[in-house]
C-alpha cells in the first residue's frame, strides 16, 4: 500500500470528522459571537440530537428512519434550544459571560441526566441504511460510503448556512451583530430579538452533528462532553463569531488529530544508532495548536478584535448581607467557627465519623475555591483550567511523600512552591490575552498536564499514584497521620479528626492571608483592574505584573488545596480523573459563583454547599445531577450574587424595599473600593 | 454507576442484588446480608468517598465492586486501612498483583488469565501476524504486554506487525483501522473495553476490516460489547470469562434463577457481582462468624464451588483460579452475535504464579 494512498485515506478520515466539528463550532461560534454566551450545554444538545434520532430510527427502521431522523431530530433540538434561550438565558443578557458558564454548566447536568434517565446509560448503535455503511474503493482509496456522505451532506449544509449568512437579511443582521453589536443597535435594529433564532439554529446544527456522528460511531451519554472541549478550541482558533473561522478550524482540528494519530511514533530516520520518531502528541496537539495560535494572534485566525473584553457587561460580585449589622455578622461568624471547631467531637461521640471525612473534603475545596476567587473575583480573569494547580499540587505532594520524605509539611510546601512556579509560567504566557481567550488558554495548559500525567510512568498513568503515609512532623520526627489514635475521655481522636484540625487551620489561615492581601494596596490595585483595566494602566500601574502576581498567589493556594488532598488520610489514590480533569475547573467556578464571587468567604461557603449538596442528594436519588443542575440554574436566575447575598435577597422579598436595598448595595460597593 | 463504565456497573450490581436476594431467602445461610449501594462515578475520589460513607456511616464490613482499575486500587488501600474484606470488580492485574493486600479478594477473572486463554489459541489457529491496538491506560497496556509476551512464548511463527494506541474514550478509530488494513497483519488484538471497543469494532466493520483481519479482544464476547456492535462483531474472536451456556459448577441454577427474576440471561458482570457476594456469604458460613478478619482468614486459600466450577482463592494473592475460554462470535438469532466457544484453558493453566505479578502474600 503506497504512502500516498494511505495519506489520502487518512485525509478523508480527518475531513469527515472535521466536518462534524464544523457543524458544532459554527453554532457555538455564532452564539458566542452574537450573544456572548459561553454555551457549555452545546455538547449535550449534540448528544440529544443523536438520542432523538435513536427513538425515531427504532420504530421506522434504519432505511427510512435515518433520513427522517436527520430532519426531525434537529428540528426537535432546535425547539429545545429556543426554550432554553427564552427561559434561562434571556434573563441574563447584559451580565458578564461568566454567568452563562454557571447556567449552561447547570444545563449540562440537567440534560445529561435526562438523557440517562430516558434512554439508559448504555452505549447504543444508531441504525444507518445499509448502502451507506459499505466500504467503497475509488482509485485505490478504500473508505466507507458513510465518509463521503458525511463530507457531502455537511458541506451542503455549511454552504446553506453560508448563503443564509451572506445573502439573507437575517443573516446580514446576525453577521453584523457578531462583528459589532452596539453598531447594529445604533442603526435601530433590535438585535436582541434575533437571539432566540440564533440559539435555535445553533442547537439544531449541533443536533445534525449528533445524528451524523452517532451513525458513524455509537450513541452514549458521554458523547456530549467528549466533543465540547474540541469544539470550543475550534471556535477560539478560528476566531469568535467567525463562520469562516469555524469551518477552517473544524477541518484543521479534524485533520491534525487524525494525522498525528496516524504518524505518531513512526520512525523518521536513524541518527548514529538512535531512532528519531514523530513524538506521540495524540490528545495534546490541538491544545498546543491553540496555545500557539493565541500567543501569535490573540483574536484567533479569522477573528475581529471586538470580543473578549466583556466591556459592556456587568460583573456581579457578591455583596455581604446588609441585613445584619457588622456586630451581628461578627457574632455569627464566630459562632460558625466555634461550631466547626466542635463538630468533629460531636460526630465522634455519636459514632458517625463519615461526616468528618465529608467536612475534610469541604475544607479542601473551600481553599481551592478561595484561590480561584482571588483571581476571578478581583481581577475578572476567568481561568478555565484552574484545576491544573489543584492537580499538580496533589501529584507533587504525593510524589514527595512517596520518594523524598513523608513529612506532610514539606509535602505541602513543595506543592505550593511547584504550583506557584507553574502559575508564574502559565500566567506569563496567558495574561497577554484576556476574557474568553484567557479562559481557553488556561484550559489548554490544564489539558496538557492532564494528558502528560497519563503518559508518564512516574505519575502512575491512568491509575494514578498510590502508597504513601503522611507524617505529622518533620525530618522523620513525628507520628504517622494514619496511625494517630488518641483516647480522650469518651472519644478517640482518629486520623481523620487530626487532619480535620490541620485542614481547618489552613483554611482559616488562607482566608486571613487572602483578606490581608486584598485589603492591602496590592488588593486595591487588583480591584481597580477588575473595574477598569484601562484606567489603572493610565494611572501608571503595570497591570500585567499585578495580574501575574495574583495568579501566582492563587496558583500556590490551589496547590496547597491539592497537597491537602494527597495528605488527607481518606485519600488513597491520586488519579488524573479526580484531580486534573477539566470538569473540576468548571466545578470550582460554580462553587465560587454559587457562594458569591469577590467576597473570599462566599466561595468557601459555596464549596461547602456544593460538596454537601452533592453528597446528600446522591444518597437520596440517582438523579442528583438533575437536581443540582436545577439548583444552579435557579441560583443564576434569582440569586446571582451568591449564597452570601441570600439574607438580603430574602429580606428583599419580605420587605419589598428593593429601592433602599439597592442604595445600600451601592454603598457597600463604594466602601469596598 | 456513572462515568466511563456506566454500561457495566449496573450489570454487576444486578448480579449482586440477585445474590443477596437468594442468600437472604435461603435456609443454607444463617446470616442475612444488608446491602447498601453507592455510585463510584468511575472516579477514584467519588469511589473512595462512597466506600467510606458505606463503611463509616452505614457500618459496612464488606465491599464489592468497582470496575475501573483506578477506583479499585483506591478501594484496595481503603479496605486495608479500614479492615474490610473487599471483592474487587475490576480485571486489572495490579489489584491482586503489585497492589495486593490481605483484605482484597477477586472473583473476577483478571486480564492476565484471559490473555492466557486467547494468546496461544490465536497465534496457533487464527493467525500469527499480529497487530496490537490498545487504549492508552493501565488496562490497555496490560493487555498488550501480556498477550504479546504469551504469543511470543506460544509460537515461533509469531510476528508483531505493528502496534498503535489511542487515548481512553477516543471516538474515532478510522486512522488506526486504515493502518491495520494496509499492513500485513491477519490478526488485530484489541486492548480496549466498553465504549472504546464498541466504537472500534463498528468502525472496523464499516470499513470492511473485519473481512480481512481477525479482530481478537479479551472483552469482545461480553454481553455489552455484543449489544453495542450488533452484527458487526460477527466473525471476531473474544476471550470469555463467563458464558451462561457453560455447564460447570452450579452455573445452571444461577442462570435459571436469574433469568426468571430479570427475564434475561446473566452476563459476565452479573456473574462477578453474584459470585463475589456469594463467596462472602460462604466465607461467613464456613467461619461461623460475620467478623471480617475471621471471614478473611477462611476465604484465604479456600476452595469453593462457584458458577465457574471449583475454584481456589489463592493464598498468595487472593485471586480466584477461574478457567477462561476463547470464542468466535457468530450470527445470532437476535440483534447481537452468538458466542461459540472454541477452546478452554483450565484454571490452573490460566493463572500464572502470583510472584510473576508482583504479589507475595504468603
Amino acid at each position: 500500500m503506497s504512502t500516498v494512498v494511505n495519506l489520502a485515506e487518512q485525509l478523508i478520515n480527518g475531513i469527515s470528522l472535521g466536518m462534524v466539528y464544523v457543524l458544532l463550532a459554527a453554532g457555538l461560534s455564532i452564539i458566542f459571537g452574537v450573544m456572548d454566551v459561553i454555551n457549555f450545554s452545546h455538547g449535550e444538545l449534540f448528544a440529544l440530537g443523536a438520542y432523538f434520532a435513536l427513538s425515531i430510527v427504532d420504530p421506522l427502521g434504519s432505511g427510512v428512519g435515518f433520513w427522517v431522523a436527520l430532519i426531525l431530530s434537529p428540528l426537535l433540538v432546535g425547539i429545545v434550544g429556543v426554550g432554553i434561550e427564552r427561559f434561562t438565558i434571556r434573563p441574563l443578557y447584559g451580565r458578564n459571560p461568566l454567568y452563562h458558564i454557571l447556567l449552561t454548566f447547570g444545563l449540562v447536568l440537567i440534560i445529561n441526566d435526562l438523557i440517562t434517565l430516558g434512554w439508559g446509560p448504555e452505549q447504543q448503535n444508531l441504525g444507518v441504511p445499509e448502502y451507506l455503511t459499505t466500504p467503497i474503493a475509488l482509485g485505490g482509496i478504500e473508505v466507507s460510503v458513510y465518509n463521503y456522505f458525511m463530507i457531502g451532506f455537511t458541506a451542503l449544509l455549511a454552504a446553506g448556512i453560508w448563503l443564509f449568512l451572506t445573502k439573507s437579511k437575517y443573516g446580514m443582521i446576525i453577521r453584523a451583530g457578531s462583528e459589532d453589536r452596539q453598531m447594529v443597535r445604533n442603526v435601530g435594529i433590535d438585535i436582541d430579538r434575533y437571539y432566540t433564532l440564533i440559539f435555535g439554529i445553533g442547537a439544531a446544527l449541533a443536533a445534525v452533528g449528533g445524528v451524523i456522528l452517532g451513525g458513524y460511531q455509537s450513541v452514549s451519554p458521554g458523547m456530549g462532553s467528549s466533543v465540547i472541549v474540541p469544539a470550543f478550541i475550534i471556535v477560539v482558533l478560528g476566531g469568535l463569531g467567525s463562520f469562516r473561522g469555524a469551518v477552517f478550524g473544524g477541518l484543521l482540528v479534524g485533520i491534525v488529530r487524525t494525522l498525528t494519530r496516524t504518524y505518531a511514533g513512526s520512525e523518521l530516520f536513524e541518527l548514529q544508532g538512535t531512532i528519531v520518531a514523530v513524538p506521540d502528541f495524540e490528545g495534546v496537539t490541538i491544545f498546543l495548536l491553540m496555545i500557539g495560535v493565541l500567543l501569535y494572534k490573540p483574536q484567533g485566525l479569522f477573528g475581529s478584535s471586538e470580543h473578549g473584553g466583556g466591556a459592556e457587561s456587568t460583573l456581579l460580585t457578591g455583596v455581604e448581607s446588609q441585613v445584619f449589622s457588622d456586630g451581628t455578622r461578627r457574632t455569627l461568624g464566630l459562632a460558625f467557627l466555634v461550631l466547626l471547631a466542635l463538630a468533629p467531637l460531636v460526630f465522634l461521640l455519636t459514632g458517625n465519623t463519615y461526616y468528618i471525612t465529608l467536612l475534610n473534603q469541604m475544607f479542601i475545596f473551600a481553599i481551592f475555591a478561595l484561590s480561584l476567587d482571588v483571581v476571578m473575583g478581583y481581577t475578572g480573569l476567568v481561568p478555565l483550567g484552574h484545576t491544573m494547580f489543584y492537580g499538580v499540587g496533589a501529584y507533587a505532594a504525593a510524589l514527595v511523600m512517596i520518594h523524598l520524605t513523608s513529612s506532610f509539611l514539606i509535602a505541602l510546601a513543595v506543592a505550593i512552591l511547584v504550583c506557584a512556579i507553574l502559575a508564574w509560567i502559565v500566567g506569563s504566557l496567558s495574561i497577554r490575552v484576556s476574557g474568553i481567550y484567557f479562559a481557553m488558554i488556561t484550559l489548554a495548559f490544564a489539558e496538557l498536564l492532564y494528558n502528560m500525567v497519563y503518559k508518564f510512568d512516574f505519575t502512575g498513568g491512568s491509575d494514578g499514584l498510590v502508597g504513601w503515609e503522611p507524617l505529622v512532623g518533620i525530618a522523620g520526627v513525628g507520628i504517622e497521620l494514619g496511625s494517630i489514635s488518641l483516647p480522650l475521655g469518651l472519644i478517640e481522636i482518629t486520623p481523620a479528626t487530626a487532619f480535620y484540625y490541620i485542614a481547618f487551620g489552613l483554611a482559616l489561615l488562607s482566608l486571613y492571608f487572602a483578606t490581608r492581601v486584598m485589603n492591602a494596596p496590592f488588593g486595591s490595585v487588583l480591584a481597580s483592574i477588575g473595574e477598569t483595566e484601562e484606567r489603572t494602566k493610565f494611572l501608571g500601574y503595570d497591570v500585567r505584573k499585578y495580574k501575574r502576581r495574583v495568579f501566582v498567589i492563587s496558583g500556590g493556594m490551589a496547590g496547597m488545596a491539592g497537597g491537602l488532598l494527597a495528605v488527607n488520610p481518606s485519600t488513597f489514590i491520586v488519579s488524573p480523573d479526580q484531580t486534573l480533569a477539566w470538569i473540576h475547573s468548571g466545578e470550582v467556578i460554580v462553587m465560587t459563583l454559587v457562594g458569591g464571587m469577590g467576597t473570599l468567604v462566599g466561595p468557601m461557603l459555596g464549596a461547602g454547599f456544593f460538596v454537601g449538596a452533592e453528597d446528600i442528594l446522591s444518597s437520596y436519588t440517582e438523579q442528583w445531577r438533575l437536581v443540582i443542575g436545577t439548583v444552579f440554574v435557579l441560583f443564576v436566575l434569582f440569586v446571582p450574587r451568591g449564597l452570601i447575598s441570600l439574607p438580603s435577597v430574602i429580606a428583599d422579598v419580605y420587605s419589598e424595599s428593593r429601592f433602599d436595598n439597592s442604595i445600600a448595595t451601592k454603598k457597600d460597593m463604594e466602601e469596598s473600593k | 454507576m456513572s462515568g466511563d463504565y456506566s454500561t457495566l456497573g449496573p450489570s454487576q450490581r444486578a448480579g449482586a442484588e440477585y445474590a443477596i436476594q437468594e442468600i437472604n431467602n435461603s435456609d443454607d445461610y444463617s446470616y442475612e446480608l444488608e446491602p447498601v449501594y453507592y455510585d463510584t462515578e468511575t472516579t477514584a475520589s467519588a469511589g473512595s468517598q462512597a466506600a467510606q460513607q458505606a463503611i463509616q456511616e452505614d457500618g459496612a464490613d464488606y465491599l464489592v465492586g468497582a470496575i475501573s482499575s483506578s477506583v479499585a486500587l483506591g478501594l484496595n488501600e481503603l479496605a486495608a486501612s479500614e479492615e474490610t474484606v473487599y471483592f474487587a470488580g475490576g480485571a486489572a492485574v495490579p489489584i491482586t498483583g503489585e497492589q495486593c493486600n490481605e483484605w482484597v479478594f477477586r472473583f473476577e477473572t483478571n486480564t492476565a488469565q484471559v490473555a492466557e486463554a486467547i494468546s496461544g489459541y490465536t497465534v496457533e489457529n487464527i493467525g500469527s501476524n499480529v497487530w496490537f491496538h490498545y487504549a492508552d491506560y493501565a488496562y490497555g497496556t496490560s493487555v498488550y504486554n501480556r498477550t504479546s509476551m504469551r504469543m511470543e512464548e506460544a509460537s515461533a511463527d509469531f510476528s508483531e506487525i505493528g502496534q498503535t494506541s489511542s487515548s481512553l474514550g477516543a471516538s474515532n478509530y478510522e486512522s488506526y483501522i486504515t493502518q491495520i488494513g494496509n499492513s500485513d497483519a491477519n490478526v488485530a488484538v484489541l486492548g480496549m473495553t466498553g465504549g472504546d471497543l464498541v466504537t472500534f469494532v463498528n468502525q472496523a466493520a464499516d470499513r470492511g476490516l473485519t473481512e480481512d483481519v481477525a479482530l481478537v479482544a479479551p472483552t469482545m464476547a461480553y454481553k455489552s460489547t455484543r449489544a453495542g456492535t450488533g452484527s458487526n462483531s460477527v466473525g471476531t474472536f473474544g476471550g470469555v470469562r463467563y458464558d451462561p451456556s457453560i455447564d460447570i459448577g452450579d452455573n445452571q441454577a444461577f442462570v435459571d434463577g436469574f433469568q426468571s427474576e430479570y427475564d434475561e440471561l446473566p452476563g459476565s458482570y452479573e456473574r462477578t457481582g453474584y459470585g463475589s457476594v456469594r463467596l462472602i456469604a460462604k466465607g461467613m458460613e464456613r467461619a461461623g462468624s460475620t467478623d471480617p478478619a475471621e471471614v478473611r482468614d477462611t476465604l484465604e486459600g479456600g476452595e469453593f464451588t462457584t458458577v465457574l466450577g471449583d475454584i481456589t482463592l489463592r493464598e498468595t494473592d487472593r485471586q480466584a483460579t477461574n478457567p477462561a475460554w476463547i470464542a468466535e462470535l457468530t450470527e445470532g438469532d437476535g440483534d447481537s452475535a452468538d458466542v461459540d466457544i472454541l477452546s478452554k484453558t483450565e484454571g490452573a493453566d490460566a493463572l500464572r504464579p502470583a510472584s510473576e505479578f508482583g504479589c507475595e502474600l504468603n
